[in-house]
């Protein structure tokens, strides 16, 4: 592939959100739940 | 010049993908909680009939249980979805577990891992790319490996091949190749472990810097100690930030030799390839130093992450298939299993050289 022929890799715009977002969201939201007192205790 | 039609993507129903889900995520669950439930019943049914039986943690039973229905009845299609979800739990474990780090333990313990981490890929690199020329494999698929081994898994094969513009069946070899011998390395760490004397310090490092998944480091780690499990975490952690560099580092390898696309901007780049949980985790870990959440509630936040642990490690058996692992080709295993091998030994070493200088 000749120099011109290359082309910049522009990242592709994301549908959403990624797992990790989703993840973060659901760990920062049961956070918020523990933390306004609504999950008092966790078993395990 | 006639037009092409497209087939259209019809979009899918977010209720839908939600149910889709449902089925594997009750079977994570089930085997999660029958783990548990081993772990409880079997070493108190040994004791009252006098039966010499070792303790086996519920981290364990869940990977025995899993690995048993993966390979023999398999998993049946309605449950992969959901299955498949085990590295979201992981995520969210992951973000949760900072609740049980202050802060400045985690600049403090990250700092020393980052060392480590850095010296360990630069070796496990350029020892892998050895071993891939040594052996005459393809030389992108010799990149993969050595990302593979040297960052973190499956992760860093699958973003490193978007940017190398690697072939499917490399991705696929390197992928199988891990995840064997991350399933190997789940049974052989704890056991070196113990039979060394590693303390729970020293041996979560290690498991950390040495196995490449990161489900499968987490579980390495929590089989020799819930202490060792939250150290092979955020040691593992470290790694996956460096994920960015590395690819980039390859990328701009490969374009400079006219077989992949050029980078363009690169700060958005390593943005895309950043692990964004890292993120989650720090500004958990920043909350509980900054007395955000009560004592209480740091128990409770804990007993989530380790809720969401307990599904990835069920996952981590029922995706392991030895059958379908094995039919990937021997010479990308060999390849990996050496290179596991001696980076494993040299990690060691490296631990142990950190054990005097940060007496750990």
């Amino acid at each position: 592939m000749s120099q011109q022929e290359q082309t910049a890799v522009t990242p592709a715009k994301q549908r959403g959100f990624s797992v990790d977002a989703w993840a973060v969201l659901l760990a920062f939201v049961l956070a918020a739940l523990v933390r306004a007192g609504v999950f008092k205790h966790i078993p395990w | 010049m006639g037009t092409v039609a497209l087939p259209q993507v019809r979009p899918v129903n977010p209720a839908l993908q939600f149910l889709r889900v449902v089925p594997g995520v009750l079977l994570l669950a089930a085997i999660g909680y029958a783990g548990k439930l081993l772990e409880a019943n079997v070493g108190k049914y040994a004791k009252a009939h006098h039966w010499t039986f070792p303790n086996i943690e519920y981290v364990l039973w869940a990977i025995l249980i899993g690995l048993a229905i993966s390979n023999t009845v398999g998993v049946p299609e309605i449950f992969r979805a959901g299955v498949a979800t085990y590295e979201f739990w992981l995520k969210a474990g992951i973000v949760l577990l900072g609740a049980r780090f202050l802060l400045g333990d985690v600049l403090k313990l990250g700092g020393a891992s980052l060392a480590l981490v850095g010296i360990e890929i630069v070796v496990a690199i350029a020892f892998m790319t050895f071993l891939g020329r040594a052996f005459g494999l393809q030389p992108k698929l010799t990149s993969l490996l050595a990302v593979g081994s040297a960052v973190c898994g499956v992760s860093a094969i699958i973003a490193t091949k978007g940017a190398i513009d690697a072939d499917d069946e490399d991705s696929s070899f390197a992928i199988a190749a891990i995840l064997a011998l991350g399933a190997l390395a789940l049974f052989t760490f704890p056991l070196i472990g113990h039979t060394i004397h590693l303390s729970d310090h020293a041996y979560g490092v290690w498991a950390g810097l040495a196995v490449d998944n990161t489900a499968e480091a987490a579980a390495a780690g929590a089989l020799y100690s819930d202490a060792a499990g939250k150290l092979a975490v955020l040691t593992k952690t470290t790694r996956n930030a460096l994920i960015g560099f590395v690819v980039l580092a390859y990328a701009f390898y490969w374009a400079s030799r006219g077989q992949a696309q050029a980078v363009g901007n690169k700060a958005l780049f390593l943005w895309q390839k950043f692990p964004k949980f890292v993120l989650g985790f720090l500004l958990i870990s920043a909350l509980a130093t900054a007395a955000f959440f009560s004592k209480d509630q740091i128990g409770a936040l804990a007993n989530l992450s380790r809720w969401a642990f307990l599904l990835t490690f069920a996952g981590v058996g029922l995706r392991t298939n030895f059958k379908a692992l094995s039919k990937q080709g021997l010479k990308p295993f060999a390849v990996g299993a050496i290179g596991e091998v001696v980076i494993a030994a040299f990690t060691l070493g490296l631990v142990f050289a950190a054990q005097r200088v940060f007496h750990w």
